[in-house]
């Protein structure tokens, strides 16, 4: 295994997005000279920036999606969402729809009086909590229709089949249901007031779990005897993740086998396969068979499991027929898992000279009407544990209540929980700076882990692995020019514009995870990841993984890693996943874990080879095992490099296996299952600065400046684009995007001409920097990349608008920072 | 009602229903799956097709209002032996793709401005954002794609006069 040494190394070089191409390309250089120093083994193609090998497919057109797939015969599938977002369902007349033309079923709850609800697996660890029921005592979700009541608008009622997806929508608005309405509640901590409309039978008051974390007495006395206090109550609004693909799925129920075939948009084949035949259809494992094709982005939405998933497969065995169902997007918005929604109290205790001393939060986070398959634990662990960020704090404690509210299902969204957490530390920070009267990152660099400390142990439940903040956030001042800003803000004041500058640090924790630590997290379920590498008789090398992508370009990532381990070219290497017929078992791709989860299974599969290949090449050079070497794809004799076999000759002979001894098996297949032995925490430090319109409110971000750390990076092409797109998402936040509810329980923003997503034109080229701190806990020096970067920008924008406006004394401003928002402010009025 | 539409340079004649948009047509009708949707309101840009050398949003157009123009898609403009054209080869080296699923319409609008500047101004960044309004991308935040239609216009504009492989790379787009 590599000795990973924790060591932080500075890039001597930014890589510079801000200028042309020319420059990204000088960028890049500079990151591929650094390979040597990161990759000590293999020939050094693990690090550069390969061209990604999905990209040619994808440009053509020719990537199959689930809405691609037409078997022969499908028939279509339509599902009626609910119109209100409480009420009983007194009624519900399908007889005019089974009329209509091309409808082959119309089918509603009492069709699937045998199918188990959804159920949820990831519940807030350690705690008492309240769950719809589940048949096996576990912890239910939601019933593929519900046939009582509904609880959102859009809470599946009916299918159609019909000849065509016009038919089969057509025939929606022929079934007739009477509803009995009943009282909405849309927000976490109105759902828990006494009188509140009551969701679920089996969970009073509305109330999912109560959840702390962290030593709660330190912290009140701490914030009791505290020089300075500072406190603040903020709403993270709910937002829509927003794929470009919405979901769909396909069933094929083959009667002459009695197995099942689900083609759908998942990001985790092998999960789905399991809830769905063990815990929803009650079907033998091996009789299902779920296939990811090219999934068209996910963020966190769809790793979970819904009802369509089921409703295809049972309306397959039911009519003989293929079934298709691609959402909406007005549908995926109406029941694809939604993101963030908190509303926070916090507190910040500290020193008139800058030091933090404690931090304490209460949340209400909006769990929707259903627990979605991991949405408790995201709202709960993933935030609470992670709001100390980057800073050495003596006391901190999180509680958080999880409430369910006539709203569609919470989920996770890109940097889910974390974003969440340091949106509220870096707000206090800001704020704390402000009241002591001292620069905010003299008042960070002040209070950042120091890097002597790690491993560091926050207090909140986590072990941070391996960090240098200092540098890490000086680089990110120097890259960002933050001594130079009074001189921007003056420039920019004799434009008429309002130059405010803010900064976010963050720890996100990735790497999900050690199955045990997750399990008394409250997972329900093993969390390792796992590769197969099988080399073939002419020396060509497929990989397949338990890992599915959702465009994080895992066919050319992985086949860096095992090249680079076995030392052969990259172009040998084939790389398969997403069929559960042919892929080990695997979790999945979420929470920025492939890269620090199933690439270390790869890495470790090709040890296991070479290891092979050193004994059998033993007995095909003629010499002990201790003088042979496996170097560059080869093995030769110690001292006589003459008497060698090219990785083609092994792959051959172990293919014949002839003459082995009896303890070397014959050919080239092995398998790990990768288990960490904790998780991984990528951290850094953002700076926005913005330019606000003092006549319009308009706020424009007029530069970003990035520095992540995301430990020994893969391939820094791959990377690069995460960082950026990661950025953009969370920009999005910060700026525009929100799922509003109105008092009825209806969601406004229900398509895109009213759920605003950040355009081509919203940001200019991003400053991006880097350092990188291995992680201690998988033999790459891994840490996440795909998500991390969409932790800090909310923070660091709020935080530079308030900047902009702070001498009017604006202390806060909601998200999403609207134009009407700012020129309310710059008016004088309250928040 | 009864008609033609050339798609990739091949007459197709069938009967379309006057409330038929031409993506189905263009998906369901003729199997050209490469022409996505993301959308139902016309925001996303998923479907984004040349309509007589235009680029529009096929989720926008009736298959009726189109009869008799050309049509071309992604699958219009890609070679059977897999070479990439000027501008998907500049998105390739520039990772203007993640999930892929935006980008058979970013492609068709592109090319649309990338064509205009082999023999005009090469567009500025604001300029190639702007044109990008009508696409909306999850995964990368635009920026591999901006830099990607820089390089392919850098190339367009550097390799026409004396290297025409280039410049047929581009002109297949059409």
């Amino acid at each position: 295994m590599t000795t990973v040494t924790g060591e932080t190394k500075e890039v001597t070089e930014a890589v510079e997005t801000t200028e042309t191409a020319g420059t990204t390309e000088a960028a890049e250089a500079t990151e591929a000279a650094e390979i040597a120093e990161t990759a000590p083994y293999g020939n050094g193609v693990l690090g550069q920036p390969l061209d990604s090998r999905e990209d040619p497919q994808l440009l053509r057109g020719e990537a199959t999606y689930v809405a691609d797939i037409n078997l022969p015969g499908t028939a279509h599938m339509a599902i009626l969402g609910s119109p209100v977002a409480h009420a009983k369902i007194l009624s519900i007349d399908t007889k005019a729809a089974e009329q209509l033309p091309g409808v082959l079923k119309v089918a509603t709850a009492a069709d699937f009086t045998d199918v188990m609800p959804l159920p949820c697996i990831w519940i807030p660890g350690g705690v008492e909590s309240h769950f719809p029921p589940h048949p096996y005592g576990l912890p239910g979700a939601r019933p593929v229709l519900t046939g009582d009541a509904v609880r959102h608008v859009g809470d599946p009622i009916a299918v159609v089949v019909a000849e065509t997806p016009r038919q089969a929508a057509a025939a929606l608005a022929a079934i007739e249901v009477a509803y009995e309405p009943l009282p909405v509640v849309t927000l976490a901590d109105e759902a828990l007031k006494e009188g509140a409309p009551q969701l679920h039978e089996a969970v009073p008051g509305n109330l999912n779990a109560y959840w702390t974390c962290g030593d709660k007495d330190r912290t009140d006395a701490a914030i009791a005897v505290a020089e300075v206090t500072v406190e603040l109550d903020l709403v993270n609004q709910r937002t829509i993740n927003s794929p470009i693909e919405p979901r769909g799925a396909v069933g094929d129920y083959n009667a002459a086998t009695g197995e099942y075939t689900l083609y759908a948009s998942t990001q985790g084949p092998h999960n789905h396969r399991f809830l769905l035949s063990a815990l929803v259809l009650g079907i033998p494992f091996n009789k299902l068979r779920v296939i990811a094709p090219t999934v068209g982005g996910s963020f966190g939405t769809k790793g979970y499991l819904y009802p369509d998933m089921a409703l295809v497969l049972l309306l397959s065995k039911a009519l003989g027929r293929p079934v298709k169902w691609v959402d909406t997007r007005t549908g995926l918005m109406n029941s694809t898992v939604q993101g963030r929604d908190h509303r926070q109290h916090v507190v910040l205790a500290g020193t008139r000279d800058g030091r933090i001393t404690a931090v304490r939060a209460t949340s209400y986070a909006n769990l929707g009407a259903y627990p979605s398959t991991i949405g408790p634990g995201v709202a709960t662990a993933l935030m609470g544990r992670s709001i100390s960020g980057m800073y050495d704090i003596d006391a901190a404690f999180c509680e958080v209540y999880a409430a369910f509210t006539n709203t569609v299902s919470l989920g996770a969204q890109r940097g889910s929980g974390r974003a969440e957490a340091a949106f509220l530390m870096e707000r206090l920070v800001d704020r704390y700076a402000s009241e002591i009267g001292m620069d905010p990152a003299a008042v960070r660099r002040k209070n950042l882990v120091p890097k002597e400390k790690f491993p560091y142990d926050n207090g909140l439940g986590w072990t941070y692995d391996s960090g240098n903040y200092q540098l890490n956030f000086d680089r990110a001042m120097e890259l960002s020019d933050y001594a130079g800003m009074p001189a921007r803000k003056a420039e920019a004041r004799a434009r008429g514009k309002r130059l405010g500058v803010g900064i976010a640090s963050y720890v996100a924790i990735c790497g999900v995870g050690p199955s045990t630590r997750m399990s008394k997290e409250g997972m329900l379920g093993g969390t390792w990841e796992s590769a197969n590498i099988r080399v073939h008789p002419t020396g060509e090398v497929t990989v397949t993984v338990g890992s599915a992508s959702t465009g994080q370009s895992h066919g050319t990532v992985f086949a860096q890693v095992a090249a680079d381990e076995l030392g052969i070219d990259p172009a040998q290497v084939q790389v398969y996943e997403g069929d559960t017929l042919k892929a080990p078992y695997g979790q999945g791709t979420y929470g920025s874990r492939s890269y620090s989860m199933a690439a270390p299974a790869v890495a470790l599969t090709a040890r296991k080879l070479k290891a092979k290949l050193v004994k059998a090449g033993a007995v095909f050079l003629g010499v002990p095992e201790d003088k042979v070497v496996y170097e560059g794809g080869k093995v030769h004799e110690d001292g006589n490099p003459e008497n060698t076999k090219t990785f083609a000759e092994l792959a051959m002979a172990m293919w014949y296996g002839w003459g082995l001894p009896p303890e070397i098996e014959p050919a080239l297949d092995e398998t790990t299952h990768f288990d960490p032995p904790d998780f991984n925490y990528p951290f850094g430090t953002h700076v926005a600065v913005v330019e606000i319109d003092e006549l319009t409110g308009e706020t424009e971000v007029v530069a970003y400046t990035a520095v992540d750390d995301a430990g020994n990076i893969g391939n820094p092409k791959v990377v690069l684009g995460q960082i950026e797109g990661s950025i953009m998402h969370g920009l999005g936040q910060a700026l525009m995007e929100h799922a509003v509810y109105d008092e009825n329980g209806l969601l406004e923003s229900s398509d895109l001409t009213r759920y605003a997503l950040p355009r081509a034109f919203d940001a200019p080229f991003f400053t991006l920097g880097k350092t990188t701190t291995p992680s201690p806990h998988n033999p790459l020096g891994a840490k996440g990349a795909g998500e991390i970067a969409t932790v800090p920008p909310a923070a660091a924008v709020v935080n530079a608008v308030v900047d902009a406006l702070s001498d009017l004394g604006v202390q806060h401003i909601d998200m999403p920072v609207t134009p009407e928002k700012v020129w309310r402010r710059l008016r004088g009025e309250a928040q | 009602m009864d008609l033609t539409l050339n798609v990739n340079g091949r007459p197709e004649k069938f009967a379309a229903a006057p409330n038929e948009l031409l993506v189905e047509r263009l998906r369901d009708g003729l199997g050209l799956t490469g022409t996505k949707v993301g959308c139902d309101t016309g925001q996303c840009g998923s479907c984004v097709v040349r309509l007589d050398d235009k680029s529009v949003k096929s989720c926008l157009v009736l298959t009726v209002a189109a009869a008799g123009s050309e049509v071309t898609t992604i699958e219009g403009i890609t070679t059977t032996g897999g070479e990439l054209t000027g501008l998907q080869e500049a998105l390739r080296q520039e990772h203007g793709t993640q999930c892929g699923f935006c980008t058979p319409g970013m492609v068709m609008a592109l090319g649309e401005l990338v064509e205009a500047t082999a023999d005009g101004e090469a567009p500025t960044e604001p300029e190639i954002r702007e044109w990008l309004t009508g696409n909306l991308c999850r995964c990368t935040g635009y920026h591999s794609v901006v830099r990607g239609v820089q390089r392919a216009c850098a190339a367009s504009r550097a390799e026409a006069p004396a290297d025409s492989a280039a410049s047929t790379a581009v002109a297949q787009e059409v």
